[in-house]
């Protein structure tokens, strides 16, 4: 028998492979694996042994973890642990693949807001509801969904303004501003005094929308207002929202020249450089406005947008984020609960506190760090979450925020919301 | 018809050897000594293997998941028929901006950049020393990866310390000073820009080499007939330029569909409106969780560059036919 193929042999093979690879394409979307179901508490009750894959998106934080992650499985021998750390943006766009293909991830981290949404929709997260780790946390409340409590937020931070004390005092200004007119009068003095009043970085799609958190709070009818607005309950044509515009409309002349260009680092350099007075992004800046060199004593301000004599329904904005879970279809399961626990330890979140210089959302951590521990009386105001992270889909988040853009631009609040309710009714319909 | 080929390219036929060869192919049929080894058509299995698996399979199935409603994670999705392309059409106002928007892109970034690396290349077509090292110089930003050429005129951007409105200030042309990327009438001609400085200096070495390629007689003898330099560059320069011209055009025409990371480094994630092209419009849709709709987006856009190529390949066959 010869063992030279034919070419018709070769074809009916090529053919074939190609009938193959047209079945395998038209296999269907979403007949791929999926992870088990969320596995509850007995899965973590196991011996804690294999390799657990940390999958996160803050390359800054990776000395700190690393120190952790030393200490950790010096306490657990059996356990060896690799972070992997995909950048921020990649992360967000892809990091639901790579955790359902669990390949990494027995333990992991999602942003607050919709990339945690389709994380739990896709069934990624386990439950920790009882578990100790839960329970050392203050309230994982943006880990927790219907009832059940499927992530730990490690980190919490403040997306409102932060101020420049020094400056506060050599303008006599007021630092805690009552209400949207003592507010407005804060700006004057500071602008008097030589100082841009607010650094807003308007030309940062990222970052912009941090002030529009404590702007709208008060306005809102609703605790859930952006959630609404994605829904169609509320639009951003209604009065409230229009009222706010307005009030960006008056804050307008105390941002920085051409603010609607600005980039994030542009404030930041405005604010360490003592330019400017206010800085509209939030706590977690505070580390690189040190680092470039700003020395001054540094507090928070919540803008209050209510009427003189009216009390303000919050008194800050926070955000937990870096929502810590294990990965469903993990087979290291309790070893990667075990390093959840590990990090829910008061002595461990506080040095990864202290070393990354935010905030976190475990019981009784002690901040060393200056800046930590002079904020940390804002964790026990009335603060609301921020709502920003409440919009899952990205065109409506860019479309409400950037209403605030185009007024500071010059646009009319009415024409800018009306612009914005039709991208956002056409989302609402697709 | 193979072995006939491989014949040819062997020696030049007679009409005898072919008359013989073909006698003696119907003879022996598909057993003829002279056929191709079956062995050899496992050669291009490799080739054939990653074709498959990444282009074939991933066209094949985007094109699967263009007329369905899956979310990119659920196990069940419905099929929507031509839905998700009527929408596109007619019922999403950001999809068509974008389209827009890319348009407008193309048409800037293939004018000007097309004018520029002309200009420069024939400025610096000689080999002297200060035109070789100011090619080089050109060419540069062609090496950066794109992330970086964004984030480097992010910073040239920004308004309040950014390194234009420095330079404008300190010579004091204030008025001059722009917010730029902040400014929604401009801020996408301020990307095109920085596409234009980023690949201007790689069109130039394609036009240099089509210049280096006309001969010389041909000058010398417009010169003699008194041909002045306007006369020498319509008649003789720029029909010979012809071929280059069309590889620059192609070739710029489809980059300026695909700049995705630049857009998206200069940006943010997601672009505003007034910066958002097609590629960043396709990411942003998929990151919303509406991968049968992004799908239908990028099969349009394939489309589109499937239509732009065609178009570009017929200029060049026309012109190459001129010659």
């Amino acid at each position: 028998m010869s063992n030279e193929f034919s070419r018709r042999q070769m074809l009916g093979m090529f053919g074939l492979a190609g009938a193959g690879a047209l079945l395998t394409a038209c296999a269907g979307p979403g007949t791929t694996a999926r992870p088990t179901a969320s596995a509850g508490t007995s899965a973590f009750s196991g011996k804690a042994t294999g390799n657990v894959s940390f999958a996160h998106w803050r390359a800054e934080d990776k000395p700190a973890f690393d120190e952790l992650i030393k200490k950790f499985t010096a306490a657990h021998p059996d356990i060896t642990m690799t972070q992997d750390i995909t950048p921020s943006a990649d992360w967000t766009a892809n990091g639901l693949q790579k955790l359902r293909g669990s390949a990494v991830g027995d333990a992991f981290a999602t942003l607050r807001g919709s990339q945690f949404e389709q994380v739990v929709k896709a069934g990624v997260y386990a439950d920790l509801t009882g578990t100790k780790a839960a329970a050392n946390y203050q309230n994982p409340e943006a880990g927790t969904k219907n009832g059940k409590v499927l992530g730990l937020p490690l980190q919490v931070v403040f997306n409102q303004p932060v101020i420049n004390l020094d400056a506060f005092d050599k303008a006599n200004a007021d630092k805690a501003p009552a209400d949207w007119d003592s507010l407005l009068n804060t700006c004057d003095k500071l602008k008097t005094a030589g100082f841009v009043p607010i650094a807003w970085p308007g030309g940062d799609a990222g970052n912009l929308g941090q002030l529009f958190n404590s702007m709208i709070l008060n306005h809102a009818p609703a605790e859930d207002m952006c959630a609404q607005i994605e829904q169609g309950k509320l639009k951003v044509t209604d009065s409230w929202f229009i009222d706010m515009l307005k009030q960006y409309q008056q804050l307008a002349p105390f941002f920085q020249d051409k603010s609607t260009g600005t980039l994030q680092d542009g404030a930041r350099v405005m604010f360490a450089q003592g330019t400017a007075a206010m800085m509209a992004t939030g706590s977690f800046d505070i580390l690189t406005v040190r680092k470039q060199g700003a020395k001054f004593p540094i507090d928070m301000l919540f803008p209050k947008t209510v009427a003189k004599g009216k009390k303000s329904k919050y008194d800050g904005v926070y955000n937990q984020t870096f929502i810590m879970g294990v990965n469903s279809a993990s087979k290291t399961q309790p070893a990667a609960y075990a390093w959840l626990e590990f990090m829910s330890q008061p002595e461990n979140a506080g040095y990864y506190a202290n070393n990354t210089a935010q905030h976190v959302g475990v019981k009784g951590v002690k901040y060393t760090d200056k800046d930590l521990s002079d904020l940390e009386p804002w964790l026990s105001k009335n603060n609301a979450l921020a709502p920003r992270f409440q919009f899952l889909n990205l065109d409506v988040r860019k479309a409400v925020e950037g209403t605030t853009v185009a007024v500071v631009g010059g646009t009319s609040p009415e024409k800018a919301a009306e612009d914005a309710q039709k991208i956002v009714d056409q989302n609402r319909q697709s | 018809m193979t072995e006939t080929t491989t014949i040819s390219a062997v020696k030049p036929p007679t009409g005898g050897i072919i008359t013989q060869f073909r006698h003696r192919r119907r003879r022996n049929g598909r057993r003829s000594a002279l056929r191709v080894h079956p062995a050899l058509y496992l050669f291009p299995l490799p080739a054939v293997a990653l074709l498959v698996a990444f282009m074939a399979v991933p066209l094949l199935e985007s094109l699967q998941y263009a007329i369905t409603n899956w979310d990119g994670y659920s196990a069940t999705f419905d099929y929507v028929g031509l839905n998700n392309f009527v929408r596109a059409f007619t019922g999403d106002t950001l999809f068509l901006n974008a389209l827009t928007n890319n348009v407008l892109y193309m048409l800037v970034v293939v004018i000007v950049q097309t004018i520029l690396s002309l200009l420069l290349s024939l400025l610096l077509v000689k080999n002297s020393r200060g035109g070789i090292f100011l090619r080089a110089l050109f060419f540069f930003p062609t090496i950066l990866s794109s992330v970086s050429v964004a984030f480097i005129w992010r910073f040239m951007y920004e308004p309040n310390f950014g390194l234009l409105n420095g330079f404008l200030g300190a010579i004091g042309l204030h008025q001059f000073q722009s917010a730029f990327l902040g400014d929604d009438q401009q801020a996408l001609y301020w990307v095109a820009l920085v596409q234009v400085w980023a690949h201007a200096g790689q069109m130039m070495v394609v036009f240099i080499a089509g210049l280096q390629a006309i001969p010389q007689e041909l000058y010398e003898a417009a010169e003699l007939d008194g041909a002045g330099r306007w006369r020498r560059f319509t008649s003789i320069t720029w029909p010979m330029l012809a071929p280059a011209t069309t590889i620059v055009v192609a070739y710029v025409t489809i980059q300026s569909f695909k700049a995705f990371d630049l857009l998206l480094g200069i940006g943010g994630n997601p672009p505003k409106n007034s910066l958002d092209i097609l590629s960043t419009r396709i990411y942003t849709t998929f990151v919303n969780s509406h991968f049968g709709y992004a799908a239908a987006e990028s099969v349009i856009f394939m489309v589109l560059i499937l239509i732009v190529t065609v178009l570009q390949r017929r200029i060049l066959r026309l012109t190459q036919k001129q010659e």
